[in-house]
């Protein structure tokens, strides 16, 4: 997809009266283990806040136990925060009855694992159609039979196939069941949890075209979520870094993977295997170590650890997320953008 | 190269039978690996490329799965016409096996210090006292920080990339002619998978291994590897030197995933994605596997199967594909 240059979310400083769609502010969510845990809390999600308008990409990427999965449900309501809210154009997701029926219908999911998240007992068109059915969206079974059928069509799978089961399709085309279904209510936002990691490397360019084309003419906006920096460059307009819970760099995507001003972001790039063989050998930064674990994260700047750039004042002091250039990152010594 | 090749493996077929039905994973596949060279096998899920690797190591012996190759030699030593026993002594010692999966590759129930001490006291009968001290500097060798202390912790105590590098340790402890690493990186975070690839690579140049390794990354084959054999549906399609491969692509497949992959620095407007998905081991189409989903196919393609040939590129690239000069001559053009 081309990130078409959106003017109301360039910089992330919504200098516009664009209202977002989404916004999350000071989101916080820890684990408590049960009885037989000996490691303590998982602090998974410590502090984030985002906005995400109409129409856009946002992709978050990060580690394995950076959050970004636990942010995800948090962002549809599957998971309530600890502190912090999420809010649907100014309107509060979690009331004490509650996530609101009609927000719910609105912000939708599409999870990693198709296999798993589609019912194996449930035939193509019952799956697409609970959607319809929860919100009522269809008057008869006759409505209901054509609009699964729209739906497969869009997402490009054959509607007379609806009648067969899941495991009678190919890893990409659940994967196409999985967005069919969360299209089913007309979601003006989309949630995708490594919507593309499963599948095989040859499928994965389709089901990625399929997610810019949805956007292009259905104009939902996105929030994707994934660890292969590549993809997520290609289909976002903005990016955000995840480190241990919280963002470390935020901006367009253009600035943050041209410009990297956070010293994680950097590592992340330059670790990033790159199917080039002319440019083996580059100089590259290695981190040392492990991610530390999110059960004890590090005082002070989370990443200091294993940051080259680290001083005491790192240590100690937690840096914000600011504005460096056209983007925004959390470092005491973030590259200022030339 | 004079020398004979670490690994020398002629038509190899595997063949799993289930519910009376025959499935055949690999289906005719050639491996030459020089003394200190990595080869990257590189193929999507269900391509045969771990099926691969497992018959090489002789771990399929099992009633159900059918093995047979023409020739199959470990620096100089033919496998097939060796016992079993003999078999099972040279792996840990001669090859070796890097998995995916450390956290299901380790025994939790023993110390790191008794795991990698293990194969000196069976492959080289030393004392515990010898193989602990022989331990402890493999795992200083792979970077386990204060490795006589952790010595005696057990698999669950160390982080995701702390166990693949315990694994590389036992890989590399007994000086073996060949590793194969099966997807040694896939379950690690980006930041860890460089180091791990950094450890290997390291290793194969200090000990002059020969290195087989399997991936479905072509951003992991590009950075490590010398010589890359591409998988497709149980066969060899396309092998050759890692840049030209990757320069030139002599195969439709090769091509075809080099583009659909999003470049980081030039972000284009949609990928080509390849249509439709990778065959079912069970039912490979006649003809080419790839020609239902290949834009060059011709009615020649599913009737006739192209064999890998050498192509006259004076490189050792080889190719199967009856359109293979016309893509070289045509990227030429």
């Amino acid at each position: 997809m081309a990130p078409s240059p959106e003017p109301t979310t360039a910089g992330g400083r919504a200098a516009t009266a664009a209202e977002p769609v989404l916004r999350a502010s000071g989101l916080h969510k820890t684990y408590h283990g049960g009885m037989l845990s000996r490691g303590g809390a998982v602090r998974a999600v410590a502090g984030v806040d985002l906005e995400l308008y109409a129409g856009e990409t946002l992709g978050i990427v990060g580690e394995s136990g950076c959050g970004k999965s636990t942010l995800a449900r948090m962002l549809v309501g599957l998971e309530r925060p600890d502190q912090g809210e999420v809010t649907f154009r100014g309107r509060p997701f979690f009331t004490r009855g509650g996530v609101p029926r009609d927000i719910r219908r609105r912000v939708q999911m599409v999870f990693q694992d198709p296999l798993t998240s589609l019912n194996p007992r449930m035939t193509v068109h019952d799956i697409v159609a609970e959607p319809l059915r929860v919100h009522r969206l269809s008057p008869n079974a006759r409505a209901m039979r054509d609009r699964v059928g729209e739906l497969l069509t869009l997402v490009g799978l054959p509607p007379d196939r609806m009648n067969r089961f899941p495991h009678e399709f190919s890893g990409g085309q659940r994967q196409r069941v999985g967005i069919a279904r969360a299209l089913a209510t007309e979601p003006d936002v989309i949630v995708c949890d490594e919507p593309v990691s499963a599948l095989d490397m040859s499928v994965q360019a389709q089901v990625v075209n399929l997610f810019a084309e949805l956007q292009s003419t259905l104009g939902v906006a996105l929030v994707f979520i994934a660890h292969d920096l590549a993809v997520v460059r290609h289909v976002s307009h903005r990016v955000g870094v995840m480190y241990l819970g919280k963002l470390a760099e935020m901006g367009p995507a253009a600035e943050v993977y041209g410009a990297p001003a956070h010293p994680y972001t950097m590592a992340l790039m330059s670790a990033a295997p790159v199917p080039k063989p002319q440019l083996r050998g580059r100089s590259r930064i290695m981190l040392a170590g492990d991610p530390p674990s999110p059960v004890a994260p590090p005082p002070g700047c989370r990443f200091h650890t294993r940051c080259w750039k680290a001083t005491e004042r790192c240590a100690e002091v937690e840096p914000a997320l600011e504005a460096v250039g056209d983007h925004f990152a959390a470092c005491h010594y973030a590259e200022r953008a030339s | 190269m004079s020398e004979a090749p670490v690994l020398e493996i002629r038509d190899l077929h595997v063949t799993f039978t289930a519910h009376g039905r025959e499935i055949p994973a690999v289906r005719g596949v050639d491996l030459t690996i020089e003394r200190g060279q990595t080869l990257a096998l590189l193929g999507e899920s269900g391509s045969g490329k771990s099926v691969t690797a497992k018959a090489v190591m002789g771990l399929l012996d099992q009633p159900n799965v059918h093995v047979r190759s023409s020739v199959a030699r470990l620096a100089g030593r033919d496998l097939l016409t060796m016992s079993a026993e003999e078999r099972r002594e040279l792996r840990g010692s001669g090859m070796t096996l890097v998995f995916q999966d450390a956290l299901s590759a380790l025994n939790p129930v023993l110390s790191i210090g008794d795991q990698v001490g293990e194969l000196f006291r069976v492959h080289r009968g030393l004392s515990r006292k010898e193989a602990r001290a022989r331990s402890i500097e493999m795992l200083d060798l792979v970077g386990i920080p204060a490795a006589a202390r952790r010595i005696d912790d057990y698999p669950h105590q160390f982080s995701g990339g702390m166990r693949q590098r315990i694994l590389v340790a036992m890989a590399v402890a007994l000086e073996p002619d060949l590793i194969i690493a099966d997807e040694p990186t896939t379950a690690l975070d980006v930041t860890v998978q460089a180091q791990i690839l950094e450890l290997i690579d390291r290793l194969r140049r200090e000990l002059g291994t020969a290195v087989l390794l399997i991936t479905h990354d072509l951003g992991v084959a590009a950075e490590v590897s010398d010589r890359v054999a591409v998988m497709y549906a149980g066969r060899i399609v396309e092998s050759g030197e890692v840049q030209e491969l990757y320069d030139l692509p002599a195969h439709p497949y090769t091509a075809a995933l080099l583009a659909a992959i999003p470049d980081l620095e030039r972000p284009s407007s949609t990928l080509r994605a390849i249509p439709g998905s990778p065959p079912s081991p069970a039912s490979v189409p006649p003809g080419c596997s790839f020609a239902p989903r290949c834009d060059r196919a011709t009615g020649m393609c599913s009737e006739a199967r192209p064999a890998l040939r050498l192509l006259d590129t004076g490189t050792g690239r080889r190719a199967a594909c009856h359109y293979s000069e016309e893509m070289l001559n045509g990227a030429l053009a």
